[in-house]
């Protein structure tokens, strides 16, 4: 978008007091995160886990869930933790962390319709990087998680005109870029940017939020965007969107993200796309879960 | 059918072995096989299949029934006994509401836009392995409200084809029992069907868009003759056929579509590795495969 439009959007967000704060455990947590697999510090993460009462409780209680069908009751946070694995402690951790951004009232589309969507595509996004053999799986996951963050600025700086961008998105069936851009003059990219500028978050995500939907010159955004905007596609196409019909059909293979993908990564060209699809539908029993979690509280 | 009370029989029997790796081993031959993917949070369904096939053969385990299965002499058989278990049920009229979807909010207006140009007003579909006719009725339902509606003045044709002479002449019937209309929407249920009886006989209005012939798609003689088509359904039928014949029946509907055309599956039916020529693209909750016309762009994959 323009630089003074830009320029206005970011002084209006930070002239307004309801600006989002960045959530206390997000920063260490992504430092904590930041790292290969192995490197992660478990010890760091129970500590992060017991910070907050509620997110440990959660914890405790996915772990007792019937997604881990266990036969002894899991009470304390350590044994949830190492039961749910780091990357579901991860999960709820950001999700719990990244929805203190805003306080319950001031959502404007669904909470769980946000996350399911979120949540999907961090792991439809991993998914991927793992199959075209992009290096930094969890940076994909992560730049799926942020990729709509701009969606909680909306409801924070605009809630009113971004309720009726929402209806129109629904009522006309079409992207919420698209009804943004109509209604507002600027998009979640654009926001969502700001926030994760002002926030610190490393550059490569900052692009992933700001770029996910102007795919027009991949080689400027790199392969993270392009990673995202496929799985945010998909997503859309896979009912771990929005929640509301959008008219089209998608050729990935002609896609600009993925014809660049395929240059980068050859073994794109090999993908059973029609397979991973199906697969997907497996991801949402596992999202339905957590989100059911995080908003059982 | 309605034997849900079965299944969760077979579910219960079965929940110790759901987390069996070989479960995976039985998807993925399947897959290789028939193209046909069953989904990790489906596999319950999987397995309760399994488990009937299991017992007609005496396989205690997955492990026993895997062997079973791929092994000759009995490979070939099982492999299509399984395969009807599995597709058992998917016979009903208005079976997939995504590809429902996907006709009307996105094929048809689009082929109606292409058409219009050259002041083409009529549209062909084709149910191959139309089966008892629940998919070309369902077809004709769907073209008819289109043409009473957003493409008034338009006509059009289905056309129906089966191998088999008395699942076309049950298809000419067209009477449906409760289960099988379980899907239709009530303003459907009440434009075009008569409750005969129990059941339910689809009106004369209907059925007079549509006409059931028998075919074989293995006959290359007869499958040339099938040109001229905007739309394909084959559902749940080349998963029954071996690699060549796949190959060979997906080469004569690709050249039976016009440019634009489409090309439906079943909902988890998958061409991979079948055609090069088709594009698969995706609608909202469903997939299908897609001529280009001439002018598109050729893409590398898939």
């Amino acid at each position: 978008m323009k630089t003074e439009t830009l320029d206005r959007l970011r002084s209006r967000i930070s002239g307004i007091d309801a600006m989002p704060a960045i959530p206390v455990i997000l920063r260490p947590l992504l430092r904590c995160l930041d790292q290969p697999a192995e490197q992660i510090d478990v010890n760091r993460i129970v500590e992060l886990v017991s910070y907050d009462k509620s997110i440990a409780a959660q914890c405790v209680r996915m772990a007792n869930s019937a997604l881990f069908g266990r036969s002894h009751p899991v009470e304390s946070v350590r044994t949830a933790v190492l039961n749910l694995g780091m990357w579901r402690v991860r999960d709820l951790l950001f999700s719990n962390s990244l929805s203190q951004v805003i306080p319950a009232n001031r959502w404007v589309v669904d909470p769980s319709v946000f996350w399911r969507h979120s949540l999907g595509c961090a792991l439809v996004c991993r998914r991927f990087a793992e199959i075209i053999g992009y290096p930094d799986t969890e940076k994909a996951y992560l730049a799926g998680l942020l990729h709509d963050i701009g969606v909680l600025v909306n409801c924070m700086i605009v809630p009113n005109e971004f309720r009726a961008t929402v209806e129109k998105a629904y009522r006309e069936h079409i992207p919420m870029d698209e009804a943004e851009q109509a209604t507002l003059g600027f998009t979640h990219s654009d926001s969502g940017r700001i926030l994760a500028e002002a926030w610190k978050i490393t550059p490569d995500l900052v692009q992933a939020i700001e770029l996910h939907h102007e795919i027009g010159d991949p080689e400027r955004g790199g392969p993270l965007v392009a990673l995202v905007h496929l799985s945010d596609l998909l997503c859309r196409l896979r009912d771990l969107g929005y929640g509301y019909y959008e008219p089209r059909q998608i050729d990935f293979a002609n896609e600009p993200g993925w014809l660049y993908l395929v240059m980068q990564f050859p073994n794109l060209a090999e993908l059973d796309l029609a397979r991973f699809t199906f697969t997907l539908d497996e991801y949402a029993k596992e999202v339905g879960e957590l989100v059911s979690t995080v908003f059982a509280a | 059918m309605s034997n849900d009370s079965t299944m969760l029989k077979d579910e219960q029997l079965s929940v110790e072995s759901l987390t069996d790796p070989v479960w995976i081993r039985i998807r993925d031959l399947i897959y290789q096989v028939s193209g046909i993917y069953q989904a990790e949070n489906k596999f319950y369904l999987l397995v309760s299949r399994c488990s009937r096939r299991m017992k007609a053969v005496g396989a205690r385990t997955p492990r026993e029934y895997l062997e079973f299965l791929t092994a000759r002499p009995n490979r070939d058989a099982e492999m299509r006994n399984l395969l009807n278990e599995i597709t058992i049920g998917e016979t009903c009229l208005f079976r997939s509401m995504p590809q429902i979807d996907a006709l009307r909010k996105v094929v048809i207006p689009s082929l109606a836009e292409a058409k219009k140009k050259f002041s083409f007003t009529k549209l062909r579909f084709w149910s191959a392995g139309c089966s008892t006719g629940e998919e070309p009725y369902t077809l004709a339902m769907i073209l008819l409200e289109e043409t009473q509606t957003r493409l008034k003045g338009w006509t059009f044709e289905v056309i129906a084809t089966d191998l088999n002479d008395r699942s076309i002449a049950k298809a000419q019937e067209g009477i449906y029992n409760d289960y099988a209309v379980r899907n239709v929407p009530p303003e459907f249920m009440k434009k075009y069907f008569t409750p005969v009886g129990s059941e339910f006989r689809v009106n004369d209005s209907v059925r007079s868009f549509i006409s059931f012939n028998r075919l074989n798609m293995l006959d290359d003689s007869k499958m040339l003759f099938m040109r001229g088509i905007d739309t394909i359904f084959c559902c749940n039928v080349l998963i029954y056929f071996d690699g060549k014949s796949k190959t060979r029946t997906v080469e004569h509907f690709y050249n039976a579509l016009l440019p634009n055309g489409h090309f439906f599956l079943g909902h988890s039916e998958s061409l991979y590795g079948i055609s090069k020529k088709f594009r698969l693209v995706h609608f909202p909750g469903t997939t299908a495969y897609w001529k280009p016309s001439e002018s598109t762009p050729k893409a590398g994959a898939p």
